[in-house]
């Protein structure tokens, strides 16, 4: 399993890797345009974004000490899936069609959004979680 | 990808997703909601697990099920419940697994 998510990610890596050299070759050959370049790029970066925490929530890891442990896990999971997914599209979205000023700046913020709603509801869950362990222990 | 269509398809397969959203669950826990028995449940069960849509652990003679769907899996049984694809009488074990109809004639 370890192996099989290795290497969907290095597959991903290669291929926004290859993707960027064969726009560096193409627009130093005249077929591409820089600001078309760019954008692929940043298109392709918010599609992997989307397709990698597409799987998020699938990877639930060992079962966790306690019933409430596990599920303030799961829903952690599905909320930093579902916010990074939906992050990764805006931003494949925005670097299509905005301009580019704008995309510049909005998908930054839109990424940027994402993970901190992830990392904010993932925290919050969890010491919420630890105090309620601390209480029914202390009862 | 087939195996998640023909798991989300049916209406109590789907209930179960929707339970497991709640909280990891027993298989007994999770039998309480159908009026099926044991074995149909557990056919529910194996075809979600063939869709890797939910993972088993064992701890003694308990099966705890967690739910394990992807972003797009989550989307798809929304829309298959939104719209009502798939539904029919909840809990037919002939309804929601074929094989086992197969199994009962031969």
């Amino acid at each position: 399993m370890m192996i099989k998510r290795l290497a969907f990610a290095l597959a991903l890596a290669i291929l926004i890797l290859a993707v960027a050299g064969g726009l560096r070759y193409a627009e130093d050959a005249g077929m591409v345009g820089a600001e078309g370049a760019r954008r692929t790029l940043q298109i392709l970066i918010g599609l992997v974004l989307a397709a990698y925490a597409n799987l998020m929530p699938k990877r639930i890891g060992r079962a966790r000490r306690s019933p409430k442990a596990e599920a303030v896990a799961q829903a952690a999971l599905r909320v930093g899936g579902w916010s990074l997914t939906l992050a990764g599209l805006a931003y494949a979205g925005l670097w299509a069609f905005a301009p580019l000023a704008i995309a510049d700046i909005a998908s930054m913020a839109v990424v940027a959004t994402a993970l901190a709603a992830t990392l904010g509801y993932a925290l919050w869950s969890f010491t919420a979680c630890r105090s309620a362990e601390r209480a029914t222990v202390g009862r | 990808m087939s195996k998640v269509f023909k798991a989300l398809a049916d209406p109590t397969r789907r209930r179960v997703l929707q339970l497991l959203r709640q909280r990891p669950m027993t298989a007994g826990e999770l039998s309480e909601h159908f009026a099926v028995s044991k074995p149909t449940m557990s056919a529910h069960f194996a075809v979600l697990r063939e869709a890797d849509l939910i993972d088993a652990a064992k701890q003694g003679t308990t099966i705890t099920y967690r739910l394990k769907l992807s972003v797009l899996e989550d989307a798809l049984l929304g829309f298959s419940q939104a719209f009502g694809i798939g539904l029919g009488p909840t809990g037919s074990a002939d309804e929601a697994v074929p094989e086992l109809s197969k199994g009962k004639m031969s």
